[in-house]
């Protein structure tokens, strides 16, 4: 490819990216390709041959949507957009044949949109049904029977098709429909308003207020603004997308300054965890006056139950790229470092892949876009280690050393990688920084609350009825994102507690749920945002083991420089371990908390400051699961937890 | 003295020995038990035998060897003018091998002047590095916290009972390899488990004897 220059940059963003009428996207991330993604594709790739009209395959990144993998997407001409669910082989077949030639829809594969209109801008096409209540006896297909009659009563059974729906982006309110393409949403529908849902909104287009589902879509895709679009690994549809064009504006005329003032105005933080204004930390690094510079995309993400990183990374790479250039360009960096996890080589041979392509283009090298401004970047690859995660061992790491943190200060921006000046930022914050480029940082801080700004991709596992990514504006409520967007929990079992924050968090009791998620309010519930790791327990889930699995785990990855972290987190983890067999003495409670208090006063990293988080949050709000194996023994203690809700007078004294 | 009746007996089964070692042994054991010692011409020719065979391992050895150095000569080339090049050149041998053998990492440190010692210091921080070699197949049970809660645990029980294996172990006959992983990203269909590579997820227990099975014998079961 040749040197690229702005006016190139500008003639892509401004050719249509969607210009084939007829396309299939498969989502092919990690998680898409575990759940057969590959041959699914394959079949489209084969079948759309025979079809007679042009149809484009895309192998595309993530929409998110985990629960619901190998995920489709499918434009047809004269169509609304569909997006298909747990499609294996035989339902590829059957969207080319019904699909694509016989423009009729499956049933049980679609996902209801999620951004919701409130009026119909045109005829229905398509009705979506599906029965949303978790009680017993699904009434999905007496409803679509139902509709399907209705509507050949009215003679309109050729225009409009009935199709049951895989998932409908609602929970627990009857039976919902939505309308295609309009996307109209009832919910609570009732078998005698069957009549008057064809007579007054298929065949008279107007809305029926009473049925009418009006809560908006609570998600916002800003760091996933491009996961699900295109084929990250084609260049060219990258930058139809738009991608790059946030370099574009930076170094078609911004300074330095003008950059991190523009930072400084979103509001961005640190999405690792720690939650330090990304500005502050370029101007601090830029402000030292050594050379030559780095900077460094962490992308060792090594929380287990988040996976938003290898998604974004997966996805859209080139995004990431183009915030690690700006990045670069904000505090004087000639050279840059990619540090991801061996363990996602889909995202590894992504990265470097883009990495290849972008120095073809002229957007990395010398004098990148003819603005004078050099820098290059390499990917380095993690060996799994928890603790690298951190930003002094992350260092250490790079360097090709052992993973060890070392005391701060100095701080990196001070003595870095190889002794320089470095600035370390997160997958995410690099992601969402050419859209606040873009944009403008006003725009991005309109989202979110108080201190924190923004959106926040969330992975959302364990026990929940649809486990998936989230991006949300922070400031949304817990119950928002577990109940309204991901469906509760799994089997409809009653919630427990959600642990956020993996290894370095706290458990968060069901009663607390609609704290609005934001760094500090977490924080103050003993909690941490963390990476953005959000885990659902049902009541079946014993925080004891919980808390023992957490540190087993901090205890396995401490590297053991520092004697807190090392014997402390042994320690508490042979009083765990001796409490759940049922061997507990007296004062074991006590003895955990002043362990905890030691060890996050004492150690030298942010591992061993945290490693006590959940053990200390689970005692907080959960004391009587622990005391019940203490006094009642272990079959106890189990039956007593199954059946226990946290206490909350005791987690909240200001309400007592 | 030895009796007539062994006499005939050896050439026929010194060609078997000379590939088959544990049929040597049994054999020997079986003369040693009918004499009550091993007769002095046959010990001498096994002496014979052994010896033209150690000298062509031998050799074989030391093809390996200088294969194996110009292997790492590759690899420190490719390397050397990255800073910090030990990490990388470790995920090479790794990736290749499925393992770091000692004599690799043994020639890594002569050829990058670095001390054995802070090879190892490496090696044994970063649990992607293994020093034994894996198995033929190999089971990864992710332990993430979204999988440890919706039963990979009882997963792992049964692949240990199955593979009769510890985790982090390998069967005798070097078939099958039993790990566990922290998280491995696809939380969103929990419980999952990479098994040569390629990753299943939405499990229990029950798919785990299903998944060896098929794994060792691919052919016949589709």
């Amino acid at each position: 490819m040749n040197k690229l220059k702005f006016t190139d940059l500008e003639k892509y963003s401004k050719t249509m990216a969607d210009s084939g009428l007829n396309w299939i996207r498969v989502s092919m991330d990690t998680g898409g390709i575990a759940a057969g993604a590959d041959t699914v594709c394959t079949i489209f790739e084969k079948g759309v041959g025979t079809l007679g009209f042009g149809v484009e395959v895309r192998r595309v990144g993530s929409l998110g949507y985990s629960f619901a993998d190998p995920l489709v997407e499918i434009a047809r001409e004269g169509m609304p957009r569909i997006v298909y669910g747990h499609v294996d082989d035989n339902a590829a077949r059957e969207i080319l044949e019904q699909h694509l030639a016989g423009r009729r829809l499956l049933d049980d594969h679609v996902l209801a949109w999620r951004n919701r209109s409130l009026a119909f801008d045109g005829p229905t096409t398509y009705i979506l049904v599906k029965d949303t209540s978790t009680e017993k006896g699904d009434k999905t297909q007496f409803f679509q029977f139902s509709l399907a009659e209705e509507l050949k009563r009215c003679n309109l059974q050729d225009k409009v098709q009935v199709v049951r729906a895989l998932d409908m982006g609602v929970y627990d309110e009857g039976v919902a429909v939505q309308f295609l393409p309009s996307k109209v949403t009832y919910t609570n529908v009732l078998a005698p308003d069957i009549a008057r849902i064809v007579k007054t909104s298929v065949q008279g287009k107007k809305v029926i207020d009473d049925l009418l589902y009006k809560k908006p879509d609570k998600q916002v895709r800003v760091v996933m603004r491009n996961c699900g679009k295109f084929d990250p690994e084609n260049f060219q549809d990258c930058l139809r997308y738009g991608v790059y064009q946030g370099l574009v504006r930076v170094l078609s005329g911004m300074k330095p300054e003008d950059v991190i003032a523009e930072l400084k105005t979103s509001g961005l933080r640190g999405r690792g965890g720690a939650g330090f204004p990304t500005w502050l930390k370029w101007q601090i690094t830029r402000a030292v006056q050594r050379t030559p510079k780095y900077i460094i995309c962490n992308g060792d993400e090594g929380d287990p139950g988040a996976y938003m990183d290898r998604s974004v990374l997966e996805g859209d790479p080139h995004s990431v790229l183009e915030g690690l250039i700006i990045a670069a360009y904000a505090i004087g960096a000639t050279r840059g470092y990619f540090y991801i996890r061996a363990e996602y080589p889909l995202a590894v041979r992504r990265v470097e892949k883009a990495i290849v392509e972008a120095r073809a283009a002229g957007l990395l090298g010398e004098n990148i876009l003819g603005s004078g401004f050099s820098f290059d970047a390499k990917v380095r690859l993690g060996a799994g280690a928890f603790v690298c995660g951190e930003e002094t061992a992350l260092i250490a790491s790079i360097e090709g050393k052992r993973g060890s943190p070392s005391p701060r200060p100095p701080y990196p921006s001070e003595r870095g990688l190889f002794g320089q000046p470095t600035a370390i930022n997160n997958v995410e914050t690099l992601a969402a920084v050419p859209a606040i480029l873009v944009r403008g940082g006003a725009w991005y801080s309109e989202f979110g609350a108080e201190k924190s700004r923004g959106t926040k991709v969330f992975a959302v596992t364990g026990k929940v009825r649809n486990p998936q990514l989230v991006e949300v504006p922070l400031g949304v409520t817990l119950r928002d994102i577990v109940f309204d967007i991901c469906g509760g929990v799994l089997g409809g079992k009653a919630i427990k507690a959600v642990q956020t924050g993996g290894p370095s968090g706290g458990v968060i009791p069901e009663h607390l749920l609609n704290t609005k998620v934001s760094y500090e309010s977490l924080q103050e519930l003993g909690s941490i945002m963390g990476s953005g790791g959000m885990i659902v327990m049902d009541q079946d889930d014993s925080m004891v083991e919980v808390s023992r699995f957490y540190l087993r785990f901090c205890v396995d990855e401490s590297c053991g420089k520092c004697a807190p972290c090392r014997i402390g987190g042994y320690q508490m983890l042979q009083i765990l371990n001796r409490v759940a067999r049922g061997r507990g003495e007296k004062g074991d409670l006590d003895r955990l908390r002043a362990i905890s208090k030691a060890m996050q006063k004492a150690s030298l990293c942010g591992l061993g400051q945290t490693a006590p988080n959940p053990v200390l949050s689970a005692l907080r709000y959960f004391e009587p699961e622990f005391k019940a194996y203490l006094e009642g023994g272990v079959s106890y203690a189990r039956k007593m937890s199954a059946g226990r809700p946290a206490e909350p007078v005791a987690a909240e004294p200001a309400n007592a | 003295m030895p009796p007539e009746t062994v006499q005939p007996e050896l050439p026929n089964q010194l060609n078997a020995w000379k590939d088959d070692e544990a049929a040597l042994l049994e054999s020997l054991e079986q003369i040693e038990q009918k004499h009550g010692f091993i007769p002095r011409h046959i010990a001498e020719e096994i002496s014979r035998v052994l010896e033209v065979k150690l000298d062509r391992l031998r050799k074989l050895q030391t093809k390996v060897e200088s294969n194996v150095r110009k292997e790492v000569d590759a690899l420190v080339a490719k390397w050397k003018d990255e800073e910090g090049s030990l990490i990388l050149i470790l995920h090479e041998i790794e990736n290749q091998h499925g393992y770091v053998p000692r004599e690799i990492a043994m020639e890594v440190s002569h050829a990058l002047g670095v001390k054995l010692a802070r090879i190892y210091e490496v090696l044994t921080f970063y649990h992607y590095f293994k020093l034994k070699p894996p198995g033929r197949h190999n089971m990864a049970i992710c332990l993430g916290t979204a999988c440890y809660l919706k039963g990979a645990p009882a997963m792992l029980a049964e692949a240990k009972m199955h593979l009769k294996v510890e985790e982090g172990c390998t069967t005798p006959d070097r078939e099958w390899h039993l790990d566990v992983v922290r998280c491995i990203g696809c939380c969103g269909m929990s419980p999952a488990m990479v098994v040569d590579g390629k990753t299943y997820g939405r499990l229990n227990a029950t798919d785990v004897p299903r998944l060896i099975a098929q794994t060792t014998q691919p052919k016949a079961s589709s």
